[in-house]
């Protein structure tokens, strides 16, 4: 028999079809990302009344995606590499940019799920209703911000080695940013750190969400909150690229 | 180098591996022919698993080169991998992924076509009929190491690698396992394997090098290493007496003192 050689989309295929068994064997961890928000957006009926829509919805998208990159992504990766698993796939025709290629297309497909369920959820719960422009382009716009959490995620692996470590810190680091965000959103940490929000990755990404909900209303800060929020997401991914070790 | 059918089908010259200021694997050569079944040996931390990492390509030797089937492992990797099938020395595959998931993802990872009919003969060879929808870890120890082999080996490659295969299994499935790797040197495969055993590499190696802080000592076929280091004062001193023994020698060879 011929040594055959495998084209990298075949082996790209074959990789995501693994990847997504995967992410659906543990879809009850996945579903956690994405009760979240939804939990958030029928719990907080109030803000929706006072602050609108757009508000509330940004904030649980922004929730879902910090956890979709930080308490998914990052442990799956540790947890995977602490058992060898990228070894094993290493050892074979697999590039490495197409191993975690895979990888990262799962969960932004997790995104984009947690995020039509959030759309689902504020139109039959609380009457939210975009336009059709608007939902594609909060989708879109969900998925960049996706990337920079998934950076962040990535960086968390690529800095820290153990998988129990890695659990705690992106534990910590979850808690901290959804409770400074929030908190520091509503005024209750004072003017400078409210500022200091605004520009850090949960601020952007807030600021950019809230934005494609109402694209009428995309302004020049909008476009700043952009560029931040791809500069946040590609110093989180050269970081979580250059420290990366696929073994311990 | 060209690839060639004629070559050696693992070429290793002049290895050297360094972490950070200690050095590995030190000036390391061989080769090893078609359908020749390869021992490395040595105690623990004596760069086995290092040499072996470089030929696998999972680290970058700081210098020398290595060639698969005449494919260079750095520059031309995906090749050389597709020449080559590998069991590592704890394998693991994603713990949701179930037998038959796991022979589907890597026979598309190596562009192996699996008719149902060749998974059914692939599972049959194995006894793992009736547990193809088990997960990696619901498996027993030498059922694991059945899957791991045939995943190693399920694109046919012309070497493979195996990592200390035969850890922890019992005498039926290491015996077992010994079959399956004289049955790849029966199809012209060759095999590259790392052992503590002397039983197994004096049972399936062809030719055995004995390696420790990082240089290969000696090589030899294993009746070829014992006549040759018969009269070695090294040798002789560790003997328990009577016939000298591979132990022996490679006792002799390597010092008598425990590695972490």
């Amino acid at each position: 028999m011929e040594i055959i050689i495998p084209k990298q989309s075949q082996i790209y295929r074959s990789l995501l079809k693994a990847d997504f068994l995967a992410k659906w064997r543990n879809r009850r961890a996945g579903a956690v990302t994405v009760l979240l928000p939804i939990i958030i957006l029928i719990a907080w009926k109030q803000v929706v009344k006072q602050f609108g829509g757009p508000f509330a919805l940004s904030m649980c998208i922004t929730f879902g995606v910090v956890a979709v990159g930080l308490m998914g992504y990052s442990n799956t990766t540790a947890r995977d590499r602490e058992r060898g698993v990228f070894q094993r796939l290493r050892v074979t025709p697999a590039s490495t940019w197409n191993i975690m290629t895979s990888r990262l297309t799962v969960e932004l497909a997790q995104i984009a799920i947690m995020t039509v369920v959030a759309f689902a959820v504020g139109y039959y719960w609380d009457k939210i209703a975009l336009s059709p422009l608007a939902y594609l382009f909060t989708l879109v716009i969900a998925l960049i911000c996706g990337m920079v959490y998934l950076g962040l995620g990535q960086a968390v692996v690529g800095l820290i080695t153990s998988a129990e470590t890695i659990n705690s810190v992106s534990r910590f680091l979850y808690i901290a940013i959804i409770l400074l965000g929030a908190l520091g959103e509503f005024g209750v940490l004072g003017k400078v750190i409210g500022d200091i929000i605004t520009w850090s990755p949960y601020g952007t990404v807030k600021e950019i969400l809230n934005a494609s909900m109402q694209p009428h209303i995309w302004n020049g800060q909008a476009w700043l909150a952009l560029l931040i929020t791809l500069v946040y997401g590609s110093l989180f991914a050269w970081i979580g690229i250059k420290w990366f070790k696929w073994n311990t | 180098m060209e690839n060639t059918s004629s070559g050696p089908i693992l070429k290793v010259e002049n290895l050297n591996v360094y972490y950070g200021s200690q050095q590995a694997v030190s000036d390391v050569s061989f080769s090893i022919e078609h359908g020749e079944i390869f021992g490395l040996l040595g105690p623990n931390g004596a760069g086995k698993t290092s040499t072996l990492s470089s030929i696998e390509g999972l680290i970058t030797p700081q210098s020398g080169s290595i060639y698969i089937a005449g494919y260079d492992i750095q520059t031309d990797p995906v090749r050389a991998r597709a020449n080559m099938g590998v069991q590592l020395q704890s394998t693991s595959f994603q713990s949701e992924l179930n037998v038959l998931e796991i022979l589907n993802l890597y026979a598309g990872l190596y562009g192996v076509p699996l008719t149902a009919e060749k998974i059914k003969s692939i599972l049959q060879d194995i006894q793992l009929e009736s547990d193809a929808k088990k997960h990696f870890g619901q498996l027993s120890g030498g059922q694991q190491q059945r899957v791991s082999l045939v995943i190693a080996t399920i694109h046919n490659p012309t070497l493979a690698l195996l990592d200390e295969p035969t850890v922890g299994l019992d005498p039926q499935s290491r015996r077992q396992l010994w079959g399956r790797i004289e049955v790849l040197r029966g199809s012209g495969k060759s095999v590259l394997l790392t052992t503590h055993s002397m039983e197994e590499a004096e049972a399936v190696c062809n030719r055995i090098a004995i390696i420790d802080h990082g240089k290969i000592l000696a090589t030899n076929t294993p009746a070829g290493l014992i006549d040759q280091h018969r009269e070695d004062p090294r040798v002789i001193k560790v003997s328990r007496g009577g016939k000298i023994t591979l132990e022996d020698v490679f006792i002799g060879l390597t010092g008598e003192t425990v590695r972490r």
